[in-house]
């Protein structure tokens, strides 16, 4: 049966799990971690970093170094989350040729699906390396607020680095069905999912069957771990100002070290009450001689800088739960999920809020691609019970007079569905109606998205109400919206179906995937090269040490000069075709560097 | 390599023809004492133009190390491009004025082409040229560091050097073409570099900074050897800020963590490949790093 890898597509940090045996598992890196930083970079040579590596050069190359791409994927140009990443970012964001958003590195411009799929690309690679086979399909999660268009975008993302995804999920919910697997809740539960990059508190109920209801969801997208760090920095640096008189601030190099450390120092807080910030040479002091940074930092000092942070995060959840018309007594587990909730001062404050210890049943950087590894799972295989429904993420509607939002299918309703509403004309003799059709929770019709808009004209002339228009609201079961809008007096009719769009047209889609395909053959048979350079360099390191004395021992006999000779040339050959790096080449010398080894070995032991 | 010190008597008993004057150059210790004589002049302050070095000491200086790879060469070049003591202005020969007196640069030589506006091009640390001060042929005040051979004449008479502030270059072009058949790459790079910032688009330039960018960079790598070797640091945490290193090796240091290839070092330096190349082949050199 085929694999379904689960993926946390973060704005910080990704990672990637499957079901293993029952028990879902996440896959580590090569380098051994668990989490991969969603990071993208292009060196100066033009090749493609991602993941750990991307961010250790992240401020030395900031120009160069996309970041939390995940608040840009899907929106459009205008958005004020775009405007905002183009005042913020380091990164040259412009706008697409389909008012979409590209990132320009290195003179080139991507689409933020395409960044975002080598990301994914990565995380594929990681599970095909840890299973020895290929995966295709994956079930990828996304915030609970993210609109059709962010989805469609990150289900573009996921088809251009090869998969198929076959399910897009909240990322609550995945938390939520991590926490609940095999264990049949029924309850109210709160995620307060504080990551690197963002903040989300999320109010699910689960239900029987499998259900899980997101009732409501809030955050802030500029809100994470990474404030936390830029006020270790701010500390660091203001200390060394008033000791030395330098703001290293102004040094990138010296920002990239203050960055590694403020991040390790904030991890290392959460469970030891102090540490040390240690960077020797971090800038010259002009004076021909490098300077050092070593100040202690302790828990209290961090929890002071955070504390407004903190705060932000406290008031949301109380917004939210207002929202929802929920008391706090309605919530029967607060479920932390995100790497900042290691921290005990914001265990203390979510405790506080929520007058209740918190669940620390899952775990804050892995439950989300746990859960998402669960469903996908579920999704391939009949014998599991549990149900995951598709529901529409937002509210749809119609915008009404006065710039009103009338809603016709509620935010999380099962699909496929379909709902009628009537209504009627606003104004006196009016002869057209226009059916503007839009996705959101705000009453207010500005505040919700557009998704498209139609004119159902030759109504007859009529004081205002007279004319009664019934509008329909269809999503069938690929998630595809249909809206008619029928005169029922004379059963004119008219319709628009609207798809969720990325911002990419299908030609550059495909594009973008022949492109993802090329990079990865060019990539395994760079890897493939690498690995049989270093078997043949070892076998020439270890021929060339036993070389003295396989000739010692052949010159004090009459035999065995030809294998020297042969030997000779044997490494010369290897040589050669390492310095050409021909990898066929190189795959044929080996056989032979492996023979020689093995008789010079043979002859050495024989001796001895 | 130490010179045999039958070379060194022939050297100094026989007159120079160009033959032997070219391949004698990189040993022939100078007929005097330069250290002392650089002392000399730079306590006397600005000495009478056209006062000459001492006379020629009976004995020669005791044979000294003489710097012949390239990479050392850099290593020493690099060493003394880093040194940000105050220039000294004196208008008398000194060993570094000495030193350079080989180089073509003096402002009598005619142009071979138009030169572009690079001269007097200055570090952006560096303080104002003196504004009325017509430079001395051999002590003008320069922004350039000393070229691969001047390094090593430095390193080997074992002074500090001066600090290298402002030079007006007559013909960077030639300077730059001079400089590459000589086997200065740096040199001839760093000029190269300085004209690509006033004309980025003149072929030749680009073609001799992108040759001595390949020639370097094969030393370097050659010095190095497979970049999927992972360097990983000797000198205990504790003993490292006592290390006589810059903050750019500083850098480069903190980014060997025992796991990441040198390959994943160069990538994520951020700084251009030819540098951090430099810089951890000089650290394995001072052997503040070992490869494996």
């Amino acid at each position: 049966m085929e694999r379904v890898i689960g993926i946390d597509l973060g704005t910080t940090n990704s990672c990637v799990a499957i079901l293993e045996n029952g028990s879902p598992t996440v896959i580590p890196n090569r380098g051994g971690y668990k989490t991969t930083p969603s990071m993208v970079a292009i060196t100066e040579a033009g090749k493609r970093l991602v993941g750990h590596i991307a961010k250790r050069q992240a401020i030395t190359n900031a120009e160069n170094t996309v970041y939390a791409a995940k608040r840009l994927i899907g929106r459009k140009w205008n958005s004020p989350q775009v405007k905002n990443a183009v005042a913020t970012s380091s990164y040259r964001i412009v706008q697409g040729p389909h008012t979409d958003v590209r990132i320009v590195l290195r003179d080139k411009d991507y689409s933020v699906s395409e960044v975002s799929a080598m990301v994914l690309q990565e995380m594929k690679v990681i599970a095909e390396d840890y299973l020895g086979e290929t995966v295709s399909k994956a079930v990828i999660t996304v915030p609970a607020y993210f609109n059709d268009n962010q989805r469609q975008a990150t289900k573009d993302a996921g088809e251009i680095a090869g998969l198929d995804v076959i399910r897009i999920i909240n990322e609550p919910t995945a938390a939520a069905l991590s926490y609940g697997f095999g264990k049949n809740y029924e309850k109210t539960i709160a995620v307060y999912d504080f990551g690197g990059g963002t903040f989300d508190i999320s109010i699910l109920e689960i239900g029987a069957n499998g259900v899980f209801k997101v009732v409501a969801t809030a955050g802030d997208t500029f809100l994470g771990g990474e404030d936390v760090d830029a006020r270790i920095i701010d500390w660091l640096v203001q200390g060394f100002k008033e000791e030395h008189g330098i703001d290293l601030r102004q040094d990138r190099m010296a920002l990239q070290r203050l960055k590694d450390a403020a991040e390790k120092a904030k991890c290392e807080l959460s469970s030891v009450r102090e540490t040390e910030v240690n960077l020797p040479f971090i800038i010259s002091s002009g004076r021909n001689e490098a300077l050092h940074l070593q100040r202690t930092i302790d828990r209290k000092t961090i929890e002071d800088l955070s504390a407004d942070l903190i705060e932000r995060t406290i008031d949301i959840c109380r917004q939210t739960l207002a929202d929802a018309r929920l008391e706090k007594e309605d919530i029967e587990e607060a479920i932390l999920v995100g790497g900042m909730t290691r921290m005990p001062k914001i265990q203390q404050a979510v405790a506080d809020f929520f007058e209740r210890e918190p669940c620390k049943g899952v775990h804050p950087d892995e439950s989300v691609a746990l859960g998402a590894g669960i469903q996908g799972s579920a999704l391939i295989d009949d014998k599991q019970d549990m149900v995951l429904l598709d529901v529409t993420p937002h509210a749809l509607g119609i915008m009404t007079q006065g710039g009103y939002f009338e809603e016709l299918i509620p935010q999380n309703t099962t699909v496929p569905t379909h709902r009628t509403k009537i209504f009627t004309t606003s104004r006196e003799n009016q002869t057209a109606v226009k059916i503007v059709v839009m996705q959101g929770e705000s009453e207010r019709a500005e505040d919700n998205e557009l998704l498209g808009e139609f004119i159902l004209t030759g109504l007859r002339r009529a004081q205002k109400g007279a004319i009664e228009i019934e509008v329909t609201f269809e999503i069938n079961a690929d998630g595809i919206v249909s809206v008619h809008a029928k005169d029922l007096e004379t059963a004119k009719e008219q319709s628009i179906e609207v798809t969720a769009s990325s911002g990419l047209t299908r030609d550059e889609i495909k594009d973008m995937i022949d492109g993802a395909k090329d990079y990865m053959v060019e990539r395994r048979s760079t890897e493939e090269l690498e690995a049989t350079k270093q078997e043949a360099e070892r076998l020439i390191g270890e021929i060339e040490r036993l070389f003295p004395q396989v000739e010692q021992i052949v010159a004090a006999s009459d035999f065995g000069r030809d294998a020297i000779e042969k030997a000779r040339a044997i490494l010369g050959k290897a040589r050669q075709a390492i310095a050409k790096r021909e990898v066929v080449a190189i795959k044929a010398e080996v056989e032979g560097l492996s023979r020689t080894h093995r008789m010079f070995k043979g002859v050495v032991a024989k001796t001895h | 390599m130490p010179e045999p010190p039958n070379r060194k008597a022939r050297a100094k008993s026989a007159p120079p023809t160009q033959e032997n004057r070219d391949s004698d150059r990189p040993t022939l210790s100078p007929p005097f004492d330069v250290e002392a004589f650089a002392r000399a002049t730079a306590a006397a302050g600005a000495a009478p133009a056209g006062e000459g070095p001492p006379t020629v000491r009976a004995e020669v200086r005791a044979e000294q190390v003489t710097l012949t790879n390239e990479v050392e060469l850099e290593i020493a070049r690099a060493k003394s491009k880093r040194r940000t003591t105050p220039p000294r202005r004196a208008n008398t020969p000194t060993a570094l004025s000495m030193a350079n007196s080989r180089v073509p640069s003096a402002t009598n030589v005619p142009a071979a082409r138009p030169a572009p506006a690079v001269g007097a091009v200055r570090s952006p640390a560096a303080p104002p040229p003196p504004a009325a001060t017509p430079p001395a042929a051999d002590a003008e005040p320069r922004s350039m560091s000393p070229s691969s051979i001047e390094a090593a004449v430095l390193g080997a008479i074992g002074s500090p050097a001066p600090e290298i502030t402002e030079r007006t270059i007559e013909d960077p072009i030639a300077e730059m073409r001079t400089r590459f058949s000589l086997g200065d790459y740096s040199g001839a790079l760093e000029v190269a570099e300085l004209l690509l910032a006033e004309d980025p688009a003149d072929a030749e330039v680009i073609d001799c900074a992108d040759k001595c960018r390949t020639v370097l960079e094969g030393m370097y790598a050659a010095r190095l050897g497979s970049l999927e070797q992972v360097p990983a640091v000797i000198v205990q945490r504790t003993q490292l800020r006592w290390l006589s290193i810059d903050h750019r090796a500083g850098f480069v240091l903190s980014l060997i963590d025992g796991s990441s290839s040198l390959e994943m070092i160069l990538d994520v330096s951020g700084m251009p490949r030819l540098d951090a190349m430099r810089i951890l082949v000089e650290l394995i050199a001072q052997r503040i790093v070992a490869l494996r």
